[in-house]
């Protein structure tokens, strides 16, 4: 009996995993890697809830219940789980595959950063919609330039229909002599076209000196700045990050950026609140965007990547001094 | 021929039935966007989803059953094959509704990788996706291969892309519709070809667990799904090519300059989809440089000999304008200015204040509704009128094309606005930054009611017609 009952005592505690040394800081960086995309601990709500004080304001053993199976308790239609799913833009909190143990750990580490932080403050009222932004160019010429083209082969075509009103033969001899000079103007202007643009496209060469690098991790439902690489999700946690990304105004800038999990965008939006350039960001690869930031101000991040239910509210900011 | 005739009829029925639905889905999305749709929200990526696949599917089987319909006048698709189609279409539909309505999927139109297995739906529903995907592109594939054997039972291979033309030789008449869906065809195996990797690749990480490479993953896919949105296209253009001069009463017939240009967009058809990954930095620079080159090149033959052809067919001729002729005219049009957008998206610098902003489906749905759209419906028009020959009203078909013109370029001005500042694509809400996009939105979906009341008139103009053609048949 003895011997069967110390290899199952040998089992029992290998499920349990080795004694945690200290948990909170296990906590960290667990809650980098799988929580901090959709919560902060004090800094207002993201995609999910605040969790400043979560431990106080819910019983234990459903905070480790809902950090380990949250699915199965919205498919229960546990009550809070529903009103927070409901109240949270109905995004439905991922099954992350967590233990018992690293819910553990999590909770000690929001226990510890609660009482390190002051709860955030109220934010100020977002407006629901501000003035229409001035349209910059380029967009403003590629728009003029679209509506003009349209314009002349809607008059075009209109000029055509029209004619069929008085029908009489057509001199086809001459028709392919217009064909001939329609064919000649639009190549040469295609070409003109290319040689004017194709220099201007966005791609740095190896020899770019920026005046600095930011590292860029996106991954669902946030971007994470860095003066380090950031490769893969295991870095989260142990890298320094840059909560708030300052830059100097005319600075060359390189962002290296690369994604976690699925594919999103970085789509750097201007004070004008107008985009002013972007990449994709990709799992396994590392695109390098270059700009210059010359005028000072706000500006934001949007994911231009579809990359699933929050993809909406993917967003971060730089400010430019 | 006569079998080939009545799955047409088939084929029209399912467009009949669907496309109004997915057009209602595109108002709901404008809707949500607009903030009209509070509680409504959740559902609106699994709905973009299903919109994008079902309108993309839509279209190109559409496309195909009319080109399969003129094929028949000159070879012998397999009935068998056409019908395989059908039912394989019809299946893949029902699985597409399962994994969006039961297992919410979302991963939107071309689910680039590896996004259908990190998304909040369950792992069921991307596999109902995947097993969707396959039935409808094992069908299609195999269609896509009968008709090119129909083809190939006539014209050897160089006949039918008209090489017989270009040494002077033209003893043996190749119709240009003839010639323009041999290309589709050779362009939509290629496409199917590259879907069944890309799935292939999906079903190995999910059996063996072996991951794909993103970069890889996101040029099939988009080679796929470029090339499958512009072989329909062409098809919708062959349909011009083979009905329109009956209304003008001239001949379009094929010559040495359509061989090239057609001959010319199967090339450039093949690399253009460069011009998608334009924002990968890591993509090498050559391929970018191959896009930007390819889309200018394709407005060529597409503006020089398909446009200016049909301007001159037109021209000055004794028309009878009805709702086909009228429609296949206006087709011609919005694939025009469609492809003026679409041609200012491909300039790299450009792209990378147009990438991912309204822009894009602002020049797509100007060539797939008012381009593609048009085309297809105008021939289901002419097909069901020429059984039935029912008596018609020209000025009640031009009121009815007023609404659907009206309706549609108000809805593709919002997008191109949108696009204009920079409000992204596919954001179910806007931030408060962005929330000028909500107002265009608004907008939007009153142009798009406006298109769905004329289609719904045209369904009733058509349909009368259509229950004809099948009491007829």
């Amino acid at each position: 009996m003895r011997s069967l009952l110390m290899p199952a005592l040998i089992f029992t505690l290998a499920l349990a995993g080795p004694a945690r040394a200290d948990p909170a800081a296990e906590g960290k960086v667990l809650f980098e890697q799988k929580c901090a995309s959709c919560h902060t601990i004090g800094g207002g709500d993201r995609i999910g809830p605040d969790l400043h004080g979560v431990a106080e304001r819910r019983p234990q053993e459903w905070l480790l219940r809902f950090v380990t199976e949250p699915d199965k308790m919205i498919a229960a239609k546990d009550e809070v789980a529903v009103r927070l799913y409901e109240k949270y833009n109905r995004i439905i909190m991922p099954n992350l595959g967590l233990a018992e143990n690293d819910a553990r750990a999590l909770l000690a580490h929001i226990q510890a950063a609660s009482s390190a932080t002051p709860p955030a403050a109220a934010a100020p009222p977002t407006p629901l919609r501000m003035p229409r932004p001035q349209l910059i160019a380029p967009q403003s010429t590629i728009l003029v330039a679209f509506l003009a083209l349209a314009a002349v082969i809607i008059a075009v075509f209109a000029w055509v229909a029209l004619s069929t009103r008085s029908p009489a033969e057509v001199d086809v001899k001459k028709a392919y002599g217009v064909r001939k000079i329609f064919f000649v103007t639009a190549s040469v202007v295609l070409v003109a076209l290319l040689i004017a643009t194709l220099p201007r496209a966005p791609y740095a060469g190896a020899d770019v000196k920026p005046d600095r690098i930011v590292h860029v991790a996106a991954r669902q439902f946030d971007f994470v700045f860095s003066d380090e690489p950031i490769v893969s999700a295991s870095d989260l946690g142990r890298v320094p990050t840059i909560q708030r990304l300052e830059l100097k105004a005319g600075a060359l800038v390189e962002f290296r950026v690369t994604a976690l999990d699925v594919n999103h965008g970085f789509g750097l939006y201007g004070p004008q609140r107008q985009l002013l350039a972007q990449t994709q960001a990709m799992p396994g690869y590392v695109n390098r965007l270059v700009v210059r930031l010359a005028e000072p101000g706000q500006y934001k991040v949007f994911c231009l990547e579809y990359c699933a239910a929050g993809h909406h509210l993917m967003q971060s900011g730089v400010t430019v001094n | 021929m006569r079998a080939i005739y009545s799955q047409t009829l088939y084929w029209i029925a399912v467009t009949f039935v669907l496309f109004p639905i997915l057009v209602l889905l595109g108002i709901y999305m404008r809707t949500v966007q607009a903030g009209g749709l509070a509680g409504l929200d959740a559902w609106f990526y699994p709905m973009m989803t299903l919109h994008g696949v079902g309108m993309v599917g839509v279209w190109y089987v559409a496309s195909m059953a009319c080109a399969a319909n003129v094929l028949a006048k000159y070879v012998a698709p397999s009935p068998a094959i056409g019908r395989l189609a059908l039912v394989g279409t019809v299946i893949g539909v029902v699985l597409l509704l399962v994994c969006v309505f039961l297992g919410r999927f979302a991963a939107g139109w071309y689910f680039l990788y590896p996004l259908p297995f990190k998304g909040e739906w369950p792992a069921w529903a991307a596999v109902v996706f995947l097993l969707s995907l396959t039935v409808l592109g094992a069908t299609w594939l195999v269609w896509s291969l009968d008709l090119l054997r129909a083809i190939a039972s006539k014209y050897s291979l160089s006949q039918a892309l008209g090489w017989h033309y270009l040494s002077g030789s033209g003893e043996l008449a190749l119709p240009p519709a003839v010639l323009i869906i041999t290309v589709s065809l050779i362009a939509s195996v290629a496409a199917l070809v590259a879907g069944v990797v890309v799935l292939v690749l999906f079903y190995f990480e999910l059996l063996i667990g072996a991951p794909s490479d993103a970069l890889l993953m996101k040029n099939l896919i988009f080679f796929f799904g470029h090339t499958l949105v512009n072989l329909a296209m062409y098809l919708g253009v062959a349909l011009a090519y083979e009905v329109l001069p009956q209304y003008a009463g001239r001949p379009w017939k094929t010559n040495k300059i359509v061989v090239i240009s057609w001959n010319t967009v199967l090339l450039i058809v093949l690399v253009a989809y460069f011009h998608h990954l334009y924002m990968d930095f890591v993509q090498p620079g050559v391929l970018q440089y191959i896009g930007q080159i390819a889309s200018y090149a394709s407005a060529i033959p597409a503006a020089v000999v398909t446009i200016f052809g049909a301007l001159l067919l037109v021209y000055r001729a004794k028309m009878r304008w009805n709702l086909a002729s009228i429609l296949f005219y206006l087709g011609l049009v919005g694939w025009a200015i469609g492809g003026v957008g679409a041609v200012i998206d491909s300039t790299i610098s450009a792209n990378v204040r147009l990438h991912n902003t309204l822009w894009v489906p602002a020049h797509f749905h100007t060539y797939m509704v008012a381009g593609l759209v048009f085309l297809v419906v105008a021939y289901f028009y002419h097909a069901c009128q020429e059984a039935s020959a029912a008596p018609e009203s020209t000025g009640y078909h031009k009121l009815l094309a007023a609404l659907l013109v009206i309706g549609a370029y108000g809805f593709f001005l919002m997008f191109y606005l949108s696009g204009a500042y920079s409000v992204p694509r596919r954001f179910a809400l806007y931030p408060a930054e962005l929330g000028h996009g909500a107002v265009y939105s608004g907008i939007a979906a009153a142009f798009a009611a406006v298109f769905l009341l004329g289609f719904v008139l045209y369904l009733v103009e058509t349909g009368r017609r259509w229950l004809k053609a099948v009491q007829a048949a």
